[in-house]
């Protein structure tokens, strides 16, 4: 009983410290402006329109957080070998990942940028300073937060993976959730504004991001107050289901078929009832938007 | 059907490129090689060499790696620049990992064998079976398979200064926490992919030049080796990690600040909280 107890306080636990570092993974993704929304922040100096954007062109989020998660979890381990408090060691690892974060980020950008020479994209070095240092910060929170979670199910839950392998499950979770529940807040509606609500994006809009705030030109610090208003907080939700879903299934109902022989399986099909649920309330919420707001209609 | 990019016109040719950087990086895992099998206990000076050489491998092998990416990659694989790094380092992890059961001293030359055959099922199943026809695709994903499992090689010796099955299998500090068991394999799985995709991946684009590129890849190769080198801490001696995460720092210090001045060099213009002019105003 008391071996259940603490598997919830673990799942909840792990859960909320999930939600966070979702929440800290979109800001800082849009942020850098990473994943598939770049692709218009690089089209746009090719059609003409020089911008402030930054530009993380790492790789997609789900590889680019496996790495940074990962390599917290194999520096992590690597210091509580030697015998240093684990919460410092979680620390340390999650320090060296956010610079290898900012060094994998300032090169994007310079790359990325040298190589629009051609149409006339200048190298911005105080977006350079500015925006790298505020996507790390949010980095450190979503890798910490992850790497906490982490280490919580290797140590409390004894799951029988190492923590680095953990770490390469969570990570890539993490960027998935992050750039499925994230991106298309920032891709269609951020850089987008100054299109007509609702109206898509047209071919002729190629590149047209917006490039202006209130007052003079924007960089992409401000998809950070943009994000964690809305996309932020719906990918934290996101990921801390998932985590929190998967291990709450693990706790409770690992055991329950092993008097009939199933040793393990309750827990696969409870998750495989979880996907159903999800599936339908998927499709009832699809439909109801499809009725609502029907298909985009011109204004007369 | 695919059309071919030109990408950098004026480079060093990609053979060139592989039979050179190739040579020295089995060059430096027999370096590394030899300087283990040497090594005594409580020895710091053979471990050091053996770390240090190891990591000098996985960059030479990454630039290899990015030059092949580029040729790869130029025939118009936008996104899948990133998935060609994890494709080389899964295979190079099986081709890795079926090599240190040999020799010691045959170890990089089995594993290079075993990845190429790797990497030619791959190719062939991807240009053939799934019909994506790119004409360099089989030959790129068998070089590909190649470099991961001589990157993912040098950066085994530097975290724990050997490359051998039984050394991978024990670890120092607790006989049951080594390499495979501890994950840490997972670990420059992930370091490696990245650095191999990121070079090409982060200087695309019209005005890409050969020798930035080629600085990043080394760049890459010293970042993912001062990340090794923190975590030797836990299989070498203390002193033997702190050289070759010392040795890192300085690589990758020195790559970094030339990778700016390249990119001065190739930005259309260096600005400092200036606005840009836009043609339209």
């Amino acid at each position: 009983m008391q071996e259940i107890i603490i598997g919830i306080g673990v799942t909840a636990f792990a859960g909320a410290l999930a939600a966070m570092a979702g929440a800290a993974e979109d800001t800082e993704s849009n942020i850098g402006s990473q994943g598939d929304p770049n692709s218009q922040v690089q089209l746009a100096p090719q059609m003409g329109y020089t911008h402030r954007i930054y530009n993380k062109a790492v790789s997609g989020e789900p590889p680019a957080y496996t790495l940074w998660v990962t390599l917290a979890c194999g520096i992590a381990w690597a210091f509580t070998m030697l015998h240093v408090n684990a919460m410092l060691a979680i620390i340390f690892g999650t320090v060296l990942a956010t610079f290898v974060q900012g060094i994998y980020a300032t090169t994007a950008y310079l790359g990325r940028t040298a190589s629009l020479s051609k149409f006339g994209q200048p190298v911005f070095i105080d977006v350079l300073k500015s925006v790298t240092t505020v996507t790390m910060a949010h980095a450190f929170v979503a890798i910490l937060t992850t790497v906490a979670a982490c280490y919580l199910m290797s140590t409390m839950l004894q799951h029988p993976f190492a923590l680095p392998l953990l770490g390469i499950v969570w990570g890539l979770a993490l960027g998935a959730a992050g750039s499925a529940t994230g991106n298309p807040y920032y891709g269609k509606e951020r850089q987008y504004q100054n299109q007509k609500f609702g109206a898509g994006v047209p071919i002729s809009a190629s590149g047209n991001i917006v490039r202006y705030a209130e007052a003079g030109q924007r960089s992409s610090i401000d998809n950070g107050f943009f994000t964690a208003k809305f996309g932020g907080p719906a990918s934290g939700l996101c990921f801390g289901l998932i985590v929190f879903l998967e291990l709450w299934r693990t706790v409770l109902f690992e055991h329950s078929l092993d008097n009939w022989g199933a040793v393990g399986w309750g827990a696969v099909i409870v998750g495989a009832l979880i996907i159903v649920l999800f599936m339908i309330i998927d499709r009832y919420v699809e439909i109801w938007a499809r009725t609502n707001y029907g298909p985009y209609t011109a204004e007369a | 059907m695919s059309v071919k990019v030109e990408v950098s016109h004026d480079g060093v040719p990609h053979n060139t490129v592989m039979m050179k950087n190739g040579i020295l990086a089995l060059f430096f895992l027999y370096i590394a090689i030899a300087a283990a099998s040497v090594a005594g206990d409580g020895s710091w000076s053979y471990p050091a060499i053996a770390c240090v050489s190891g990591g000098i491998a996985a960059v030479f092998t990454l630039r290899w790696g990015n030059s092949t990416i580029k040729k790869l990659c130029s025939y118009g694989i936008g996104t899948g620049v990133p998935s060609a790094g994890m494709l080389a380092f899964g295979s190079g992890v099986i081709a890795m990992l079926f090599a240190t059961k040999v020799n010691p001293f045959l170890v990089p030359i089995a594993g290079l064998l075993v990845a190429l055959i790797v990497g030619l099922i791959l190719g062939w199943i991807s240009n053939s079976v799934l019909n994506m026809k790119i004409p360099v695709m089989t030959r790129s994903i068998a070089e590909l398979a190649a470099v991961g499992c001589l990157t993912l090689m040098g950066l085994t010796a530097v975290a724990t200064g050997d490359i051998g099955y039984d050394q991978i299998t024990t670890g120092l500090t607790d006989p049951y926490a080594s390499y495979i068991s501890a994950g840490i394999i997972a670990v420059a799985f992930i370091l490696g992919a990245i650095a191999l995709q990121h070079p090409f991946n982060a200087c695309l684009g019209p005005g890409e030049k050969q020798d930035r590129t080629d600085l990043l890849a080394i760049e890459c190769g010293f970042l993912s080796m001062i990340v090794m080198a923190v975590i030797s801490f836990a299989f070498v001696s203390q002193i033997a990690a702190w050289i070759s995460f010392v040795i890192a720092l300085i690589g990758w210090f020195v790559t970094y600040r030339q990778f700016f001045a390249l990119s001065k060099r190739d930005a259309a213009a260096w600005l400092d909280a200036k606005p840009f002019s836009d043609a339209e105003e």
